[in-house]
């Protein structure tokens, strides 16, 4: 199965990579079991986010800069509403990066 | 913050994380399953540091005294614990993973975790390893050609080595930053398009490219004595990123006469030198810019422009005070600075998108599976629409 690396940004992947980071350094973990962690987690946050997720979120925002690359969309939007059932938010600038989902099913 | 189905779901990518990696950890002479609890408790814990997992006591109360409740359905219960019982029958320590509060570690300052740096290790992006290097420092890059740079700032570019060929003042991470996490960069850039087969191949495989960067180490050292280049440059002609400083080479063979074809190179060193030349007050009350001025540009104008701005060598001698080693940290500062923004306060948003579309300045994209940290909340979503206008 095909994973993306993309949600090691987030707050649990970067919470992991640190755990696994201080655990190589400190040498009780190989960086090769490291690397298998993140792999698992890759799978399981896509898994987790497929079948546990089921909010809908509509953003709105001026778009300051786009760019396509390697399948990669990134969009930095500014004053942009996020709208989802919970909760509105507003901020002045975000990023968006965003994979191409059919890479998964491949 | 997050909300607590955001919680929940951190909480079962994390069990669920954990749960299929147990085997590596116990079998084949794995570290075993008291550094996979280790690890749980560690990531929790820093989990509930940066606020993404509510109620830290929770958890793990509730994982004890409810087993196979709503928040902890496929803890450890269905996970038998074959790697232990040789040692001896399973306790009630050994079943349940300590309590993230009695694992003795390292306390980050909270959002410490979740501060997404530029040019860190972190590689969630297809195709390319460096891409959200990249693409994060793109974001906060004003380009700073208008900029004045004081002469101060000019002696720290001219001694700090590498940073000669990264634009002073952006944040693109140089080639020769030392990685964070060594152990993250030993494998090939991610293709997400290729199942993945096995870790230990992976480092395996990826292990070669550590040489690669010990070389490029010493190319840049080369580059400094011009002496060397003609021997040099043929050896480091497989490595790609040599192109920049290549340039300058070839002009500096021809006669390095045509400063034009060296844009990069000149741009930040120009400005203070001009400074320098036409203020003299400036040159002659720092002394620093004065020494550094004669060490480096002896020679004509013409020839100082197509040279390499010649940085003191810095893996050689760590010769004084201004030439510190390049780390990751240098960039996010003036990152902040351009942004004005605290680093916990940026706003990230993690997906797949299935569509973009765009009419005249109107964008239309749909996303699913996505994260966002957004005003310092986690938000998980299905879908989303964006509608934007540029």
């Amino acid at each position: 199965m095909a994973t993306f690396e993309l949600y090691r940004r987030s707050t649990i992947g970067m919470c992991l990579t640190e755990t696994l980071d201080e655990m190589v350094s400190s040498g009780i973990l190989s960086p090769e079991l490291a690397i298998q962690v993140l792999v698992q987690f890759d799978k399981s946050m896509t898994e987790a986010l497929e079948s546990q997720v089921k909010s809908k979120v509509s953003i709105k925002g001026h778009l300051h800069t786009y760019r396509f690359c390697d399948n990669v969309w990134t969009f930095i939007l500014q004053d942009a509403v996020f709208k989802s059932e919970e909760c509105q938010e507003t901020v002045g600038r975000v990023k968006i990066v965003a994979c191409d989902s059919k890479l998964l099913s491949q | 913050m997050a909300s607590s189905t955001t919680s929940n779901v951190y909480i079962h990518v994390i069990e669920d994380v954990i749960n299929k990696v147990r085997e590596e950890f116990v079998n084949n002479g794995g570290p075993g399953d008291s550094v996979l609890n280790e690890l749980q408790g560690i990531w929790e814990m820093k989990m509930m540091q940066a606020g993404a997992i509510l109620g830290p006591i929770d958890r793990s109360s509730a994982s004890k005294s409810t087993p196979g409740g709503p928040i902890t359905p496929v803890h450890d219960l269905n996970v038998p614990y074959e790697g232990t019982e040789e040692y001896e029958t399973p306790t009630a320590d050994m079943l349940f993973t300590p309590t993230p509060l009695q694992t003795p570690m390292p306390t980050p300052l909270p959002g410490t975790a979740q501060t997404p740096l530029p040019g860190t290790a972190q590689t969630p992006l297809p195709g390319t390893a460096q891409t959200p290097g990249t693409v994060d420092s793109s974001l906060y890059n004003i380009p700073t050609g208008g900029t004045p740079i004081t002469p101060n700032e000019y002696s720290t570019v001219n001694d700090s080595g590498g940073a000669s060929e990264v634009k002073p003042g952006h944040g693109r991470p140089s080639p020769y930053m030392q990685p964070p996490s060594p152990w993250l960069n030993q494998r090939p850039p991610l293709d997400v398009n290729v199942a993945y087969v096995e870790g230990r191949e992976e480092g395996d495989r990826g292990a070669p490219h550590q040489p690669m960067t010990q070389d490029f180490f010493m190319m840049s050292s080369g580059k400094r004595k011009r002496d060397e280049f003609p021997p040099q440059y043929p050896n480091g002609g497989y490595i790609p990123q040599q192109d920049g400083a290549g340039d300058s080479i070839l002009n500096d063979l021809k006669g390095a006469s045509s400063s034009s074809r060296i844009p990069q190179l000149d741009g930040p060193i120009s400005d203070p030198y001009d400074d320098v030349l036409s203020t003299p007050n400036i040159y002659n009350y720092q002394g620093v810019v004065n020494e550094d001025y004669n060490i480096v540009n002896t020679p004509a104008p013409n020839d100082m422009q197509a040279a390499t701005p010649a940085p003191l060598p810095q893996n050689e001698v760590v010769d004084d005070d201004d030439d510190e080693p390049l780390n990751e940290d240098d960039d996010d500062e003036l990152d902040d600075v351009d942004q004005g923004e605290d680093l916990n306060t940026t706003h990230l948003v993690l997906a797949q998108f299935d569509k973009v579309t765009r009419t005249k300045s109107r964008w239309k994209c749909t996303l699913k599976d996505g994260i966002m940290h957004i005003n310092n909340k986690d938000i998980l979503f299905n879908k989303a629409t964006g509608e934007f206008d540029f």
